[in-house]
């Protein structure tokens, strides 16, 4: 099987944390390869360590030992800057608290990425609002976070991470904060970024949520427990959402 | 250094001093002192420059002074005291045999001398008893009326050329021409006013009033006193041989012995100018020194609280670096901030300053020219540059905190 160059390769990654003299590992022994065009689930009970693996991944973190390459490229020897080109070109990352700038409106937070990667105000602009609309928030421009509902400051934040056309969209329990049915929309839009061609890793704790990823990873004690395809099959999943 | 990223920096700073006012103008106070003491500072030290021109153009910068006194040295005055008076026959010789100078010319005169007008009376008068060509020297300038003739001299005439606070004294109306005064209870006639000359190093110029020499030498003798000779080098190239001629005939004339010192001085403007340089050294030792302490509490302040402002967004610092903020990004953002808060001081500081100055210059110093009655431009953009430097100072440690942080510490910064 010939397969894809992987946009994420890592293999025996660990992150220790030194405690008190103690070491406390977050991530044992993880070994993953992501291909384009995949949807992935990981889960896992609480203290696992998946955020620490989804920090690792979108280059927020740097692991204790092992290799991370992301498009072939090895990131564990890059520069700081050089992980910021990373995460400002090739990685939309989403958080459970949607980490958008209190200060700024939805259209300026979504913006954002592009100031840093030098594109014009004008151009800014237009793309900003194309990817409000197709989030659906056209009419939500000018809001500040404080004054959009959660589900819709969890848009602006998907807005924000797909901006830039990454390679990959990663998503730490994005329906954390949100109620069941907004968590819904919210998964629809994952969905459809996925059948448009995007490659999303998403964390969650509900079985509900994994199940319209393609691929669901266990892990469990910092190590992968269990790495396999979602057995439903697509047409039954996109029916129930 | 991307346009979208500084364009984005400017913004962070504004937004950060425009939520916190009242928090960056108490910190700016630092600067704001520091920008004050710059400002006065350079205003103080034209006003002492554009008084030092003025003097030096006054007394004339192709003129020498034979005379018994040194002008600056004050601390020799015993030996100066000691010497013989310059007499009317020394002088007259002098003026008679020298030969490089366009004119040479005696003048006496008589400290602390009073004027009266009618009832009116002004004291601490110089009377200067000189000859008609005196009207070549910077000194003679006559902005109104005339200076007196040759054969008014020869004639010993009762006319009189009047000092600018002579006149405002005793003609506050500008009429004092034509006004009969009285000086040692001879009456004259006021012909000529001299313009304000003086500054506060020579502010004595403009107590002083003209009269032909020979009318002088009748009422005030000629024994007792000894005489100034002025000398017109006509040029300032001609100055360094009328010095060497002036000092060479004026020993022979005073019958000096070779190895023994000149018994007079050459005075001329450029001793003023040292004297002025040592004025211009304290002025900026005292506001070097004053600046440096407001600037010190300065940076510490705008440090501190920058500091405050780095840990109160590290959150944000969090998020812009997940986004892909570079390190020179974050860096600018604070240093923008810094120096955006200092920008603020140095406009407070303007503003205070143009204000103390024009009201300083309006109740004290209202009939001065020396002193502008506002802050000079230049001015403006040293202490610009200066709060922005300052500012830069202040920030660095701060930013280099925030540009340092690992966008996931600062992420989940609480
Ligand atoms: N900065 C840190 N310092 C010390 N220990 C840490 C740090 N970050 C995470 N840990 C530890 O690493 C382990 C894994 O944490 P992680 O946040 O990855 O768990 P998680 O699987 O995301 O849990 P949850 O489902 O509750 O979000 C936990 O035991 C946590 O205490
Ligand atoms: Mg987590």
């Amino acid at each position: 099987m010939a397969a894809e160059q992987p946009i994420i390769h890592i293999e025996h990654i660990a992150k220790v944390y030194t405690m008190g003299g103690e070491k406390l590992y977050a991530l044992r022994d993880v070994s993953l390869d992501i291909s384009p065009n995949e949807y992935v689930a990981i889960m896992g009970p609480s203290g696992s360590g998946k955020s620490t693996l989804m920090n690792i991944l979108g280059c927020l973190d740097t692991p204790s030992s092992g290799i991370y390459q992301f498009n072939g490229l090895d990131v564990r020897s890059m520069s700081d800057n050089e992980l910021a080109e990373i995460r400002n070109k090739e990685i939309g990352f989403v958080f459970q608290t949607f980490n958008l700038l209190a200060r700024a409106s939805s259209v300026k937070n979504v913006e954002l990425p592009l100031v840093y990667s030098g594109v014009k105000r004008a151009e800014r602009r237009e793309r900003a609002e194309q990817v409000m609309h197709s989030v659906g928030l056209g009419d939500r421009m000018e809001h500040k976070p404080n004054e959009l509902s959660g589900g819709q400051r969890q848009r602006v934040a998907i807005a924000r991470a797909l901006i830039t056309n990454p390679a990959i969209i990663l998503a730490d329990e994005p329906t954390g904060n949100l109620d069941s049915k907004t968590g819904k929309d919210i998964m629809r839009l994952f969905y459809n970024l996925w059948q448009s061609g995007n490659t999303i890793i998403l964390v969650t704790h509900e079985e509900d949520i994994a199940r319209h990823a393609r691929r669901i990873i266990r892990i469990r004690d910092g190590c992968v427990e269990s790495d396999l395809p979602n057995e439903e099959n697509e047409a039954s999943y996109s029916e129930a959402i | 250094m991307k346009i979208s990223e500084i364009t984005e920096s400017a913004r962070f700073a504004y937004e950060s001093l425009n939520s916190n006012k009242l928090r960056s103008l108490l910190t700016t106070l630092g600067v704001v002192i520091g920008i004050v003491f710059v400002i006065l500072m350079g205003w103080l030290l034209s006003g002492l420059d554009a008084a030092l021109e003025k003097t030096v153009n006054v007394i004339g910068t192709d003129m020498l002074y034979v005379d018994k006194w040194n002008w600056s040295g004050g601390k020799n005055w015993r030996d100066y005291e000691s010497r013989k008076d310059i007499n009317l026959a020394q002088a007259t010789e002098f003026c008679r045999r020298v030969t490089t100078p366009e004119v040479a010319m005696p003048i006496a005169q008589k400290w602390g001398a009073k004027i009266q007008f009618k009832n009116q009376s002004i004291s601490g008068i110089s009377v200067q008893g000189v000859p008609a060509e005196y009207v070549l020297t910077p000194g003679g300038a006559v902005t109104d009326g005339r200076f007196f003739s040759k054969s008014e001299e020869r004639f010993g005439a009762d006319v009189a050329v009047v000092g600018y606070n002579v006149a405002n004294t005793l003609f506050p109306d500008g009429d004092a021409l034509g006004k009969e005064i009285k000086i040692r209870g001879h009456k004259f006639e006021i012909i000529g006013v001299v313009e304000k000359r003086g500054t506060f190093i020579m502010d004595f110029i403009d107590n002083q009033t003209f009269i032909p020499l020979q009318t002088f030498l009748g009422i005030y003798g000629t024994s007792g006193r000894s005489l100034s000779i002025a000398i017109k080098a006509g040029n300032e190239e001609n100055l360094a041989n009328a010095r060497s001629e002036a000092i060479g005939l004026m020993r022979q004339i005073r019958n000096n012995q070779p190895g023994q010192p000149d018994d007079f001085s050459i005075n001329e403007s450029q001793m003023f100018r040292e004297e002025i340089n040592s004025l211009r050294m304290s002025t900026w030792g005292v506001g070097i020194g004053l600046v440096s302490l407001s600037f010190f509490v300065g940076i510490i302040g705008i440090t501190n609280i920058m500091f405050v402002s780095v840990t109160e967004r590290t959150k944000e610092i969090g998020i812009r670096k997940a986004l892909g903020a570079k390190r020179g990004a974050i860096m600018l953002q604070f240093l923008m901030e810094a120096a955006a808060l200092c920008f603020v001081g140095a406009v407070i500081a303007f503003a205070f300053c143009s204000t103390v100055i024009a009201v300083v210059v309006k109740v004290f110093f209202s009939d001065s020219d020396y002193l502008s009655s506002y802050v000079p431009p230049q001015l403006l953009l040293t202490a610009s540059v200066v709060s922005i430097i300052v500012g830069i100072l202040a920030g660095l440690m701060p930013a280099l905190r925030a540009a340092r942080m690992k966008p996931i510490d600062a992420l989940r910064y609480e």
